[in-house]
């Protein structure tokens, strides 16, 4: 498995994104396939609660690292594409000095073409499914990170945590309306007599 | 040659850094007005009339949650709000403010049959009337709908601006985007969603265009006549007017969590609108329920609410009296572009004129300014309700 990766990655220096790609899925697949597998198991012992959150955190990173990986080598590949796309429409035009209108004319060119080439990007299943993905893995990660500040410091420090802060919240949210509905009863009872 | 231009460059930049360092002062929302009741972080804005006797039913304007309300009114020469009042319209607007924590659990029947419903019964109250205009933009389009759909007793016209009511659409851009969220991931670990959130996602629509083109075409619009003061007032006026699209884009209140989740999944995933089976807090909206004259107004260049997702509006009603109206523009220059002032607020100004006489449908209007009057207004609708109620109750008796 190492030589592959060894073989893989020297394709890496030749900007070959297919190669990054595989490069990442045999990461992955390696990663699962060992560390995965021990980060896995269940803990046990006294610590078996601290410690299955905190292994379970690895994952949830691990999870996050691989759609980064996936969004930003299909983002490179956007970018080459517009790169590419710009260089046969300048062809040869900007050989020699480059007056300024020249240049305007190049500015226009380069942010005409990679907005296209975005746009249509963005509207593809690809990108769809990366923000998707990228954006649960963020979630779960963030809300790992503050599940395990409550837990480990704010909590022993007798400070108030946002989960806390939250059912105040939503005890104050009942309670205004409540007294929203019953001022309102209230009012067209009068009204009425 | 080259070097003259490249002169005339460095003389635009140099100029429009200079402007940037002593910017000009400017304001938006600039139209005299007075909030005349207000509701947790919610403001209920009345413009003070331009003519001395306004049409008779007043315009409820509701803006989305996503952004201010002000780009309705962002420059004085460029006001839609403005343009109303001298339209002769009485206008009101609702500010939804900017939620904070205690607000994560507002729902979408808070906003609609909370908030929306407790403004337009401020203004039947303060009118003595029965119904009024709701004039509804974008998300506040959508949630006008919804309103007129469970209180059409209350509702005398509805104008629909830029407003997605069927969200199956796959000419949008966010409509696309929406279906791949895990909504309840971001709403659990946010709770109160960030505006800056959903603005990375307004500026990932065209990242190139809106990140670096605009402020490019910010020092190109510059204007380097170095002795000519009309030349340079021109410039602070572009300036100004950039600085205020500016400060109005980047002007995001959060959401309110649950609001998002239910807009985001019923709406934007699951399309229940459309399908007559949205339900807010037990009270199912039926789009059929909706019998007063409505006009949908689009842009046809929108690329935040395709026209796709607003036409089917005109199919899911049951008004009669229904029209659409389609202008070449786009989602925001529907408000502030050239063609806001010649042709979109006169043509729906137009519209309502013929539909905001009383024909016997409500009390006499009463006019603005005078301090009785309202109080009259008042106990006119007071009296309005007892009866009601009286007939209610008989009815429910026999």
């Amino acid at each position: 498995m190492n030589a592959q990766i060894n073989i893989k990655g020297k394709n890496m220096e030749k900007s070959n994104l297919e190669s990054t790609q595989e490069f990442y899925d045999q990461w992955i697949n390696m990663y699962k396939a060992t560390m995965g597998k021990f980060i896995e198991m269940p803990a046990v012992g006294p610590a078996r609660e601290k410690s299955e959150k905190m292994m379970k955190g690895f994952s949830t990173f691990v999870n996050l690292y691989a759609s980064g990986m996936d969004t930003s080598v299909n983002m490179q590949n956007v970018f080459k594409e517009a790169m590419q796309k710009v260089q046969e429409k300048i062809g040869a035009d900007m050989d020699g000095d480059i007056s300024p209108e020249k240049y305007k004319e190049f500015y226009d060119i380069w942010i005409q073409t990679y907005s296209d080439t975005f746009k249509d990007f963005a509207k593809s299943g690809h990108f769809v499914s990366d923000l998707g993905k990228l954006n649960a893995h963020l979630m779960d990660f963030q809300k790992y990170n503050r599940d395990m500040l409550e837990d480990n410091y704010l909590k022993p420090m007798n400070m108030p945590t946002k989960t806390e802060i939250d059912e105040i919240n939503k005890e104050l949210y009942t309670l205004k309306k409540t007294v929203k509905e019953l001022t309102s009863q209230i009012k067209e009872l009068k009204e009425n007599n | 040659m080259n070097e003259l231009k490249l002169n005339k460059d460095f003389d635009k930049f140099k100029q429009g850094m200079e402007l940037m360092m002593k910017p000009p002062e400017f304001s938006v929302a600039t139209t005299p007005s007075q909030i005349i009741y207000t509701e947790d972080k919610m403001k209920l804005i009345h413009y003070i009339p331009a003519v001395a006797k306004t049409h008779p039913v007043p315009i409820l304007i509701v803006y989305a949650l996503v952004n201010r309300y002000y780009i309705l009114d962002l420059q004085p020469d460029k006001s839609v709000i403005k343009k109303l009042l001298e339209e002769g319209f009485d206008v009101y607007v609702i500010d939804w403010g900017y939620p904070s924590g205690a607000d994560r659990y507002l729902t979408l029947d808070d906003y609609v049959n909370g908030y929306l419903h407790n403004s337009v019964e401020k203004i039947k109250e303060r009118c003595g009337l029965d119904k009024i205009t709701l004039l509804g933009v974008c998300q506040g389009g959508t949630f006008s709908i919804m309103y007129s759909a469970l209180h059409p007793e209350n509702v005398q016209n509805l104008v629909t601006l830029v407003a997605p009511v069927n969200f199956d659409s796959n000419k949008g851009i966010l409509n696309l985007w929406a279906k791949s969220l895990d909504v309840d991931k971001i709403v659990d670990y946010y709770g109160i969603v960030p505006g800056d959130f959903l603005n990375s996602a307004f500026l990932l629509l065209d990242p190139f265009r809106l990140m670096i083109d605009k402020y490019v075409g910010m020092f190109e619009r510059i204007e380097c006549n170095p002795d000519d003061q009309t030349c340079a007032l021109r410039n602070e006026d572009y300036l100004k007017n950039f600085l205020r699209m500016e400060k109005w884009i980047f002007d995001s209140p959060d959401q309110a969590g649950e609001t998002f989740r239910q807009f985001m999944k019923d709406c934007y995933q699951k399309n229940l609108l459309i399908k007559n089976e949205l339900n807010l807090n037990g009270k199912i909206v039926n789009l059929k329920n909706i019998n007063m004259p409505v006009l949908n107004v689009m842009a046809e260049f929108d690329h935040l609410v395709p026209n796709d997702a607003s036409i089917p509006l005109s199919d899911a009603i049951s008004s009669s009296d229904k029209d659409t109206m389609v202008f070449p523009t786009g989602h925001i220059g529907i408000f502030v572009g050239s063609k806001s002032q010649k042709e979109v607020c006169p043509k729906i100004a137009a519209w309502l004129k013929l539909r905001s006489d009383l024909n016997g449908k409500g009390d006499e209007k009463i006019g603005s300014g005078n301090e009785e009057k309202p109080e009259l207004a008042k106990e006119k609708t007071l009296q309005h309700n007892r009866k009601n109620r009286k007939s209610k109750l008989t009815k429910n008796e026999t």
